[in-house]
């Protein structure tokens, strides 16, 4: 099987070597200076949750409507591509790429904060979930803005709704359904994973943790998939 | 190969893009549409390629109906679109194989036939260049290898030639008549008569989202005559009095019906030779259509120097489609350089 459009983004991101050592750089002079100073780690996780969040949304949403806009999405699909497929392979790669570039804030704050080994052990996984979801929002957002600004918009609040209903911004009220609804957010492991590596203490790996957020996330990729010809749709943006 | 009937397309602004065309195309076959901007060129080729939705209306593609459409239908027609969209960081054959692969092809098949088809069209230089340092004729270029490189069986090509040099636009020529030989059929649409006349079997002309005519290059051309057509750009008193008319020389009635204003009146008209067969006069334009070629030629000017006007250009051409879509609209249909 040939992913042509994974191989795609893989290139054009290794080709904009500005926006590569930018997307690395930027967001890693915000989580260093946050992460040697002394802010709480309940305020340092929500920052960095909020970052990567947005992080991910963003880089998934705009340059979708801007191929959109420019025509490219739809030279792809009239070649007979499955527009959902197009879409999975744009959102994996995306995310995967944020991966990559975000990996060296990850690391300051393990380090910075002097995390043990079983906190950065869950920081990966959590970090993967959470930027494939946030990717996928991205995607979902991209298709009902028919701007670049709308798009703006829709995934800043997207996203920060999304990290609100993930218990990023309030302490946890256990037994409330503000509680319930946090236990199946894509987002909720990161935060509490970058909560515990800041320094709060908390559990080690805990997979329980992840599978009603992963079981979200896939859900959404397959909406994705399903939907994808009205996501990229012709004769729509 | 493609069967229309009774396409229509209404834009979410309500504007109509086309009103209600049928039309056909078998293997083998060239058909141009030709037509003012927003006459519906683009909204047929468009609703042909299935980007758009014919309601009401209905398109069959190689023999079968598009709703529901099947992606395979797609993979097998070739898109040149208007304006040439690339991934602007990757080499022109990266570019290439990407799209070869969204066809379905495998890149070690599709490297060898993108390489046939740059060398053609005289794009080999610039296989490893990233397509944003391509000049707009180049990337068009690229388009034109790219929608080819899966074989299409039917080729839709918006304004194909737009941009490309004397040489890329005979090379284009050749490689689509070539593949016409082999059975695939096109539907192009242009607004250059030259291109029409030499691409087409069937010509289309289309106006405000209706086609006004349709036939082989050569049976609309009969409808406009074969006489010469001189054009005399002039400077001088503005016309007065109805409209343009066409007039017989030796009529005598031709100086008052040619009136360009009370003092500047062309009585010298009247006596042209009879090889002018008719005398158009528009705003800052003398019409003459001669059945022996440019030998009236001074004849005609001295009698517009004799009416006091000043001569700035004269042109000298044969009937092309332009005067057919003239034929019919009684408008001129410039080229899209000439309407941008």
């Amino acid at each position: 099987m040939t992913l042509p459009v994974w191989r795609t983004e893989w290139l054009t991101a290794l080709r904009r070597r500005r926006l590569l050592a930018l997307n690395t750089l930027v967001p890693l002079t915000l989580v260093a200076t946050v992460a040697l100073s002394p802010a709480p780690a309940v305020h340092a996780a929500a920052v960095f949750t909020v970052l990567f969040a947005l992080f991910g949304t963003f880089g998934s949403s705009i340059p979708l409507i801007r191929d959109g806009e420019s025509g490219l999405l739809r030279r792809y699909v009239l070649t007979g591509v499955h527009p959902g497929g197009l879409l999975l392979q744009r959102v994996f790669a995306a995310a995967a790429l944020d991966v990559v570039e975000l990996a060296p804030s990850v690391l300051v704050i393990v380090v910075a904060r002097g995390s043990s080994a079983s906190q950065f052990v869950m920081v990966v996984p959590a970090l993967i979930l959470g930027l494939l979801a946030a990717n996928a929002l991205g995607a979902i957002t991209a298709a009902l803005a028919k701007s670049v600004a709308e798009g703006a918009l829709f995934s800043a609040m997207a996203a920060l709704l999304m990290l609100h209903w993930a218990g990023t911004f309030r302490s946890p009220v256990p037994g409330t359904w503000q509680a319930s609804l946090e236990a199946w957010n894509p987002f909720r492991p990161l935060h509490e994973s970058l909560l515990a590596a800041a320094g709060a203490g908390g559990p080690d790996f805990a997979p329980a943790l992840f599978t009603l957020p992963l079981g979200v996330t896939l859900a959404a990729l397959l909406l994705i998939t399903a939907a994808g010809r009205y996501t990229i749709g012709l004769g729509g943006r | 190969m493609f069967e229309a009937t009774e396409l229509s397309f209404t834009y979410p602004s309500g504007r109509r893009g086309l009103g209600s065309v049928s039309l056909r195309g078998e293997p083998g076959d060239r058909v141009v549409v030709m037509g003012p901007n927003g006459s519906g060129k683009s909204t047929l080729l468009r609703l042909v390629s299935t980007e758009l939705r014919s309601r009401p209306g209905s398109l069959k593609l190689f023999g079968e109906p598009c709703e529901p459409l099947s992606r395979d239908l797609r993979r097998r027609i070739g898109i040149v679109q208007d304006t040439p969209v690339h991934v602007d960081e990757l080499t022109g054959m990266e570019n290439g194989l990407l799209f070869a692969e969204l066809y379905g092809l495998l890149r070690a098949d599709a490297a060898g036939a993108l390489e046939t088809l740059f060398t053609s069209l005289g794009l080999d230089d610039a296989l490893d260049v990233p397509t944003r340092e391509y000049s707009y004729g180049m990337k068009k270029k690229l388009l034109i290898a790219e929608a080819l490189v899966h074989e299409p069986e039917l080729l839709i090509l918006d304004e194909p030639a737009l941009g490309l040099d004397p040489p890329s636009r005979a090379a284009l020529l050749r490689i689509l008549e070539e593949r016409s030989g082999k059975g695939v059929c096109m539907l192009a649409a242009t607004n250059d008569p030259a291109l029409a006349q030499e691409l087409a079997t069937t010509v289309v002309l289309l106006h405000e989202g209706e086609v006004v005519a349709h036939g082989s290059p050569a049976e609309l051309l009969a409808q406009v005559g074969g006489a010469t057509r001189i054009e005399v750009y002039v400077a001088g008193p503005p016309p007065v009095g109805p409209a343009p008319v066409g007039l017989t020389p030796g009529d005598p009635t031709a100086a008052s019906r040619t009136s360009v204003g009370p003092t500047t009146t062309l009585p010298a008209l009247a006596g042209l030779p009879a090889e002018i067969v008719s005398i158009q006069q528009l705003p800052g334009r003398i019409i003459a259509e001669s059945e022996s070629g440019a030998d009236v030629l001074p004849q005609l000017v001295g009698a517009i120097l004799a009416a006091g006007l000043k001569i700035e250009r004269i042109t000298i051409r044969e009937p092309d489609l332009t005067d057919v879509f003239t034929l019919f609209t009684g408008l001129a249909l410039g080229t899209e350089k000439e309407n941008a």
